[in-house]
């Protein structure tokens, strides 16, 4: 672990600084301009949005960002485009030598990148959610619904672990892992979830999602959509089922990367 | 020091590296082998980067691959030009020392030794970015040697440097040779690597072709032309004065450089540090070798 901390230390400061932390600012930025929109909108005295003629509450609002925003866009395509890449860009960069030629095995490279990863999301991912919660949710409302905010940046913290592993995974196994990861980020997982059955028990947006702690609108396509994840499973299940994914896919990911040969372009 | 038995390496159907049996002993030794020769291949397997597809690879009598506690005794100096740019040289360097297990006060202090060693403390604290290309070469180096390993490994460390950096490195890897460090350096020039040791390796077509000391190469380069390339302030001054030169052949311009062709390179090689010392002819920037010269040779060799 000692290795793996000091990979960290290392590559904490490169990742937060890369072009790739402009790319998660820019989509971290996206909701955040959508709220100051609905803000700038409603100090106008307009109502944004109505269901069946009310006045949606404003922390449904904010919910149903987190939802449809964050964890179904955003925490999936950080996943996949920081975790695909945590050797890859290493590699790319023929820096990769100066880390596998150091008395630390390969696993503890990739495991000290991954904590970086998941440090740089959080730092940026987290205090755009807080922007956005604040922008949306009236002051007079912050009271009770705070504990709710909490709730979900914890569980943003969880899914980019998860997505983050996973796709550190398949970005130590496969060719062409940016591929494969969008393809499960957005095509298994969006019809593995619609589906009836257990298929969407072989998808992390199904534990995740299951630990949403928002009442979304009860009626409408987004009610409807919500449907199909209410035969949720527990909290504790679903904790307990992404901390084994997690802790799955970094042992294996290690693995391959230790067996892995990395031949740098001449 | 290193021992390979029957090593050979395939890049799927391309031969790398092909059933090397080889002993490289103690003390200073240099690969020399035009591009494509397999330099690269043996250093990466040397350096546990690479499996070997056949054969073994021992270093200090213990196989590297897949061995990261033999790192504490290796420093590795990789030819390509890649660091993370952002940081300076000495944060880099701590921060890379610090993985072979320093705590971040022993690192430093490390870095800055090393640092030191390559004459690059002054621009320590310079962001590596705005570093020149000697100075991303030594700082190479520095990260190579600052946890004071028992074998270096270096390849391609002259690259890019200026007449008196060369000069300064190749009394530096002497004295590591001198105090006891075993030292595998590889070069495509064969002036740079017979500077540091008689000890020779020479690679072609992934095969060692010859090894010890080959003073029968070192007359056979002198048959033929040898192309210099030199980055200088003024090239038209730099010009001017080797023209008087004895050996110089031809010479060609190039933008902000010139590129002269020796028959007598030993002697080009020492006036040019003479003059890169006085400043006579301007700043020289940068000075290297083409490796047509080396190529030419192998063909020769292969043919004999």
């Amino acid at each position: 672990m000692r290795g793996a901390w000091r990979v960290f230390e290392l590559s904490l400061g490169e990742m937060l600084w890369s072009r790739r932390t402009v790319f998660l600012a820019i989509v971290v930025g996206s909701p955040v301009l959508v709220a100051a929109v609905i803000r700038i909108v409603d100090s106008m005295g307009v109502t944004p949005f109505r269901l069946n003629g009310q006045r949606l509450d404003y922390t449904a609002i904010f919910g149903v960002m987190i939802w449809l925003l964050f964890l179904r866009f955003i925490v999936p395509v950080l996943g996949v485009f920081y975790g695909t890449s945590l050797i890859a860009d290493e590699v790319e960069d023929k820096t990769i030598t100066y880390l596998f030629t150091r008395p630390i095995r390969r696993g503890a490279v990739l495991v000290g990148k991954y904590l970086a990863y998941l440090v740089c999301t959080t730092l940026v991912v987290l205090p755009g959610v807080m922007l956005v919660y604040f922008l949306i949710v009236p002051f007079q409302q912050i009271g009770g619904s705070f504990t709710m905010l909490l709730t979900d940046l914890g569980l943003l913290a969880l899914g980019l672990a998860a997505y983050g592993g996973l796709f550190a995974l398949i970005g130590a196994v496969m060719k062409r892992p940016l591929i494969v990861g969008l393809v499960f980020a957005f095509g298994w997982e969006q019809f593995a979830l619609v589906m009836p059955g257990y298929m969407r028990r072989f998808t992390l947006m199904y534990y995740v999602q299951s630990l949403v702690p928002h009442a979304m609108p009860a009626e409408g396509v987004t009610s409807l959509l919500q449907a199909f994840f209410t035969s949720t499973p527990s909290a504790l299940t679903c904790l307990v089922s992404l901390a084994v994914a997690i802790a799955v896919s970094l042992t294996l990911a290690g693995k391959a990367v230790e067996r892995r040969e990395y031949v740098l372009d001449q | 020091m290193i021992s390979t038995e029957h090593l050979s390496k395939w890049y799927g159907q391309v031969s790398g590296l092909n059933d090397v049996t080889v002993k490289v002993p103690p003390g200073i030794t240099g690969l020399l082998g035009p591009n494509g020769a397999g330099k690269s291949t043996f250093m990466k397997l040397v350096t546990g980067q690479l499996k070997p597809s056949k054969g073994t690879i021992e270093i200090l009598g213990e196989p590297i691959w897949g061995n990261p506690a033999l790192y504490h005794r290796i420093g590795f100096c990789p030819e390509q030009d890649a660091f993370y740019e952002r940081m300076t040289g000495l944060g880099w360097v701590t921060a890379l020392v610090a993985l072979n297990g320093l705590e971040p006060a022993e690192a430093e202090a490390a870095a800055r030794r090393a640092l030191e060693a390559v004459d690059l403390l002054d621009a320590a604290e310079k962001k590596i970015g705005a570093y020149s290309k000697g100075m991303r070469q030594r700082v190479k180096m520095a990260q190579a040697l600052a946890h004071e390993p028992d074998v270096l490994i270096l390849d391609e460390p002259l690259s890019g440097m200026d007449p008196l950096m060369r000069r300064r490195t190749i009394r530096l890897i002497r004295e590591w040779g001198r105090s006891g460090k075993s030292v595998l350096v590889s070069s495509h020039i064969l002036h740079e690597i017979e500077s540091m040791t008689s000890n020779i390796l020479l690679i072609n077509n992934g095969r060692i072709l010859a090894e010890g000391n080959v003073h029968q190469i070192r007359e056979l380069i002198d048959t033929h032309p040898h192309s210099v390339f030199i980055r200088a302030e003024d090239p038209k001054a730099l010009a001017r004065a080797l023209l008087v030169e004895d050996g110089v052949i031809s010479m060609r311009f190039e933008p902000g450089a010139v590129s002269v062709e020796t028959a007598r390179p030993d002697a080009f090689y020492a006036r040019l540090t003479e003059m890169a010392a006085s400043g006579e002819a301007g700043v020289i920037d940068e000075v290297t070798s083409p490796d047509d010269n080396l190529q030419a040779v192998f063909k020769y060799l292969v043919k004999q």
